[in-house]
C-alpha cells in the first residue's frame, strides 16, 4: 500500500527534519524517533480546518504540488482535513456542518490561507458570514495556527489595495502564530511547520515577525549563486545575452540583500528552479513590507532598491570573503 | 409550490462563489450565481510601475496564475510597441502549456470528478488487481476508522451517479495517481516559468529564462509522462464514463445555457499568429449540424454592472470600465460583473473553444447523441489537453533549432522601459476560457487596469436586458428531486471549473457607512 500511496518515506521525515532538529539541538535520528512515534501513537489522526479568505488558492495549489511527500499521503494518510473549501467532497450546509462540528470539538491545525478585510466585513463573506468573525471563532479552539502565505501573514498584495486587508495576527491576539510568508507558501515550509508540531506539540522557534527560524534565518543573497556578481557589480541588463546570464539581477529589481528565506537552498517544485535562477529576481515575498514595500517589482527604479546600492556603497553589505 | 435553496459555499473551486436556485416540481426554474469576495486588485494597481501588473494580476488566482501574467504581458507587450521575438513566445507557451495539462488533470479528478462517484461501491471490488485491491483497503479503512474527511461528507449519490465498483475503484486510484501528474506537470512549468504557482519569468516583450539545451531535454523527457497519463488514463477515463455511465446525462444535455460561445484564441503556431492551437471566434445559438463561427471583434465586449455591487452605470467596454463600490444597492447580488459580446451572454472554457475550432473529435460526440453541456464540457476540456501536450512537442522541437540560430532572442530589450503614455489590450485563453487584460498608461504609471476573466462570462449575474449568466441558464430545468441534496447544481457549476477569485473587481469603497447584509 506504502508503494502505491507513497506513504511518508524515512528518508523524507530526515529531509524534513534537518532544519527542525538543528533547531532544537537535537540530532536528526532523534527527531525523526520523535515524529515517527508521534504519528504512530495517536490512533486518530490529527484535525485539521483550512479557512480561505481573501485568497487565490495558490497556497492550496502549492501545498497539493508537494511529491516529498506526496500531497495524497497528507490528505489521506496523515491528516484529517475536516474542512477545506478547495478539496473537500461536501457543499453548502453539509460543509458548514463538518466545520461546525470540528470547531466544536476544538484540537485542530487551523491554517488560514488569504487576508481578512477589515475595512468593511463584506467583502469576504463565506456562506454568509464575514470571513473575519470565522477567523476569531476558529482561533479559539485550535492546538496550532498558521498563517499560510504571504496574504494571511502580513497582508499580501491585498494590503495594497482598499479593503484594509490584513494578516491573521491583526484578528487573532494572545495566540502564536506560526508565519509562513513567501508568495504563495512553500509546500516544505508548510509541510515541516505541521510535522514539527505534530512531533513536539509546540510552534518551532520563530523570529521577531512571527516566521520559523528554521526556514526565514538567513537572507536570498547570503546564499545566492550571483552573489559574487554582485559583489563586482556586473548586473544583467540584457536578457538575451548569454554573456550576461548568470550576472546580478539588481538592476531587474532583485530585492534579495532584503529578503530572508531559504528559497536559494531550497529552490522550488522539487528543486526544478526559482526565482533569481529563472533570471526575474526576488521580489521579496517573505517580508512583512511586501507588496507595496517592494514595489516597483521588475527594476531598481524604487526606494528599496535604491537603499539597498546605498548600503552596499557603504560597505554593509560586505562581498563574500575568499576561501583560504 | 417553488422552494428556494442556497449552495454556499460551492466548494472544490477557485474562489468563493454562492448559488441560489429556485426549484419547483422537482426541477430548477431560477437561479442566481453570486461571488462573495473582493479583493480591489484594479484600484492597487492604480498609479504604480506597469512592469509589476503581470506579477500582481497572476495572484487574481491561483490555480490559473500563469495565464493572468500571458494577459497581462501580451497587453503591456501592446501598449509598450514590443515585438516578442520568437524565442520569447517558443518559451511563454511552453510554460503556458504545462499550465493547461496541470490544471485539466486537477480539475477532472480532484475537483469534480467525485460528483459522479459514489466512492462506496470499492468496498464491492473484488477483482484480483493489486493496485485496486491497496486503493479499496484504504477506503475501507478509512470508513473503518469512522474519519473518511475530506472524502466525506457529501452530496448523496443519485440515480445518475456511477456504482460500478470497476469502474469507482479504478476512478479512485487514477485520482490519487494524478495528484502526482498534476504537481509534475507544474514542475515541468517552473523550468521556463522560475517556480509555480505563479510564475516569475514572464515579462513585457518576452522572457527571462535564458533557455539551454537540458532544459528542453527535461521538458519533453517530463512530457513523455504527462503525454502518457493524457493518452492512456485522463481521455479513456472521460470516454468510458461520458459514453457509459454518465450518457443520460449527456444525452438529456444537463447544464447547457444559452449555447452561445466565445473563444479569444491562444497559442500561435507560427510567427505571422495565423495558425492557433485555439482559434479566436463566436457561435451565436448553436446549431451542432452546422456551426457557423463569426469572427471576434473585441470592441464588441461590455460589461453590465446593474446587478453588482457597484454604482450604477450604463454597460462600458473595458478601457472604459470604473466601477464605483456600492455595498447596498437595491437587487445587487454579486460581485461579479456581467460582460456581454453584442449584448448577450456567453459561454467561454474548453468547450467553446472546441467548437469554434470545429474539433472532429467534441463534434463526433454531440452527433451520437451527447448534447451540449456537463458531460461534453468535460470531454472537450481532454480533448484540448491532448492538443496541448502534442503542441508542447512541436514547440521543444522548434526552441531547440531556434536556440542554435546566432542572434537566438528571448526579449524585446528596446521596449522594456514604459511608455510616457500609451494603451494597451492582452487577449489570451485560460483553462477555464476567455480572459482579457486591458491597460492605461500615463505618465509611465498604470491610469486604468480592467480585466475580465472567464468566470466573469460564465459566473456573471444578470445585465440591464435581464439576460441571465451562462451558470444561471445552464442551470435552468436542472432536475433537483431532492431540495436537500441538490447534486445537480454543483455538476452544472463545477463543469465550468469555476475560478471566482479573479472575477470580483473593486475600485474604491465611497461609503464608510456599514450596514448588514445576508446573503441568503
Amino acid at each position: 500500500m506504502n508503494e502505491l500511496l507513497g506513504d511518508i518515506s524515512r528518508r523524507d521525515f530526515m529531509k524534513y527534519c534537518a532544519g527542525a532538529a538543528a533547531v532544537l539541538g537535537l540530532s536528526e535520528l532523534e527527531l525523526f524517533e520523535k515524529v515517527s512515534e508521534a504519528l504512530a501513537s495517536s490512533s486518530t489522526k490529527p484535525p485539521v480546518v483550512w479557512l480561505e479568505g481573501q485568497d487565490c488558492a495558490g497556497c492550496t495549489v502549492s501545498l497539493a504540488g508537494a511529491l516529498n511527500p506526496p500531497a495524497s499521503a497528507l490528505i489521506l494518510d496523515k491528516l484529517s482535513i475536516r474542512y477545506h473549501e478547495t478539496i473537500m467532497a461536501a457543499s453548502g450546509y453539509v460543509a458548514e456542518a463538518a466545520y461546525e462540528e470540528t470547531v466544536r470539538a476544538g484540537g485542530y491545525v487551523l491554517c488560514v490561507e488569504g487576508s481578512i478585510p477589515i475595512a468593511d466585513d463584506r467583502f469576504c463573506m463565506i456562506a454568509g458570514r464575514p470571513f473575519r468573525r470565522t477567523v476569531e471563532e476558529a482561533a479559539k479552539n485550535a492546538a496550532a495556527i498558521i498563517a499560510v502565505g504571504a496574504c494571511a501573514a502580513y497582508g499580501g498584495i491585498p494590503a495594497a489595495g482598499p479593503t484594509g486587508a490584513v494578516g491573521v495576527g491583526k484578528v487573532v491576539k494572545n495566540k502564536p502564530i506560526i508565519h509562513l510568508p513567501t508568495c504563495p507558501v512553500h509546500c516544505d515550509h508548510l509541510v515541516g511547520s505541521i510535522l514539527y508540531f505534530l512531533a513536539t506539540g509546540t510552534a518551532p522557534p520563530l523570529d521577531k515577525v512571527g516566521r520559523p527560524k528554521m526556514y526565514f534565518g538567513e537572507t536570498i543573497h547570503d546564499n545566492c549563486r550571483r552573489r559574487s556578481y554582485f559583489d563586482n557589480e556586473m548586473f544583467l541588463t540584457d536578457w538575451n545575452d548569454p554573456e550576461q546570464k548568470n550576472w546580478c539581477l539588481y538592476e531587474k529589481g532583485c530585492k534579495g540583500p532584503d529578503t530572508y528565506a531559504d528559497c536559494a537552498v531550497r529552490r522550488w517544485n522539487d528543486g526544478q528552479n526559482y526565482c533569481v535562477d529563472c533570471g526575474a529576481g526576488c521580489m521579496g515575498c517573505a517580508e512583512p513590507e511586501f507588496y507595496s514595500g517592494m514595489s516597483p517589482l521588475y527594476t531598481a527604479d524604487s526606494k528599496r532598491s535604491r537603499d539597498i546600492m546605498a548600503r552596499k556603497k557603504a560597505g554593509l553589505i560586505p562581498p563574500l570573503k575568499e576561501e583560504a | 409550490m417553488a422552494k428556494r435553496i442556497t449552495v454556499d459555499p460551492i466548494t472544490r473551486i477557485e474562489g468563493h462563489l454562492g448559488v441560489t436556485v429556485e426549484v419547483e416540481n422537482g426541477k430548477v426554474k431560477d437561479a442566481w450565481s453570486s461571488g462573495t469576495m473582493a479583493r480591489g486588485f484594479e484600484a492597487l494597481l492604480q498609479g504604480r510601475d506597469p512592469r509589476d501588473a503581470p506579477y500582481v494580476t497572476s495572484r487574481f488566482c491561483g490555480v490559473c496564475y500563469s495565464v493572468h501574467q500571458m494577459a497581462s504581458v501580451r497587453a503591456l507587450d501592446d501598449a509598450f510597441g514590443a515585438k516578442v521575438p520568437w524565442g520569447g513566445t517558443l518559451l511563454r507557451n511552453l510554460a503556458m502549456g504545462a499550465e493547461f495539462i496541470y490544471d485539466h488533470i486537477l480539475h477532472f479528478y480532484h475537483l469534480t470528478a467525485l460528483d459522479y462517484l459514489d466512492i462506496m461501491a470499492v468496498a464491492a471490488y473484488n477483482g484480483k488487481d493489486k493496485g485496486l485491491n491497496a486503493v479499496k483497503e484504504k477506503v475501507v479503512g478509512l470508513v473503518k476508522s469512522k474519519d473518511t474527511f475530506p472524502l466525506t461528507p457529501r452530496y448523496e449519490p443519485d440515480e445518475f451517479s456511477v456504482r460500478d465498483p470497476d469502474m469507482v475503484i479504478t476512478a479512485v486510484k487514477h485520482y490519487i495517481d494524478a495528484l502526482a501528474m498534476q504537481a509534475k506537470a507544474r514542475n515541468m512549468g517552473a523550468i521556463f516559468g522560475g517556480r509555480q504557482p505563479h510564475y516569475q519569468s514572464l515579462v513585457v516583450g518576452g522572457c527571462t529564462q535564458y533557455p539551454d539545451v537540458n532544459m528542453v531535454a527535461k521538458f519533453r523527457t517530463m512530457l513523455d509522462e504527462q503525454a502518457k497519463f493524457v493518452n492512456e488514463i485522463y481521455i479513456p477515463d472521460v470516454l468510458a464514463f461520458g459514453t457509459g455511465p454518465l450518457f443520460p446525462l449527456a444525452k438529456m444535455g444537463l447544464g447547457g445555457g444559452h449555447y452561445n460561445y466565445l473563444s479569444y484564441g491562444a497559442f500561435e503556431l507560427d510567427k505571422n499568429g495565423k495558425q492557433w492551437v485555439f482559434p479566436a471566434g463566436v457561435i451565436t445559438g448553436l446549431n451542432p449540424g452546422k456551426i457557423k463561427v463569426k469572427s471576434f471583434d473585441p470592441d464588441k465586449i461590455t460589461e453590465s454592472v446593474k446587478y453588482g455591487w457597484y454604482k450604477d452605470d450604463k454597460p462600458r467596454h473595458p478601457y472604459e470600465g470604473e466601477q464605483v463600490f456600492d455595498l447596498d444597492k437595491k437587487d445587487a447580488y454579486s460581485f461579479v460583473k456581467a460582460p456581454r459580446y453584442k449584448g448577450r451572454p456567453m459561454e467561454v472554457g474548453p468547450l467553446a473553444r472546441m467548437l469554434v475550432a470545429k474539433n472532429p473529435d467534441v463534434l463526433g460526440l454531440i452527433k451520437k447523441g451527447a448534447k451540449p453541456g456537463v458531460v461534453a464540457r468535460h470531454a472537450a476540456r481532454a480533448i484540448e489537453t491532448k492538443l496541448l501536450v502534442d503542441a508542447c512537442y512541436r514547440w521543444c522541437d522548434e526552441l531547440l533549432t531556434e536556440m542554435t540560430k546566432p542572434g537566438f532572442k528571448i526579449h524585446d530589450t528596446a521596449h522594456y522601459e514604459p511608455p510616457e503614455k500609451g494603451e494597451g489590450a492582452g487577449f489570451y485563453e485560460a483553462p477555464r476560457g476567455a480572459l482579457g487584460h486591458w491597460i492605461k498608461i500615463k505618465d509611465k504609471k498604470i491610469a486604468n487596469y480592467q480585466a475580465v476573466v472567464p468566470s466573469t462570462w460564465n459566473a456573471s449575474p444578470r445585465c440591464e436586458k435581464k439576460y441571465r449568466g451562462q451558470y444561471e441558464e445552464s442551470l435552468i430545468g436542472a432536475p433537483v428531486p431532492d431540495v436537500d441534496n441538490p447534486i445537480n447544481v454543483v455538476r452544472i457549476i463545477r463543469s465550468f471549473d469555476p475560478c471566482l477569485a479573479c472575477a470580483v473587481h473593486l475600485i474604491d469603497p465611497q461609503s464608510n457607512e456599514i450596514k448588514r447584509f445576508a446573503v441568503e
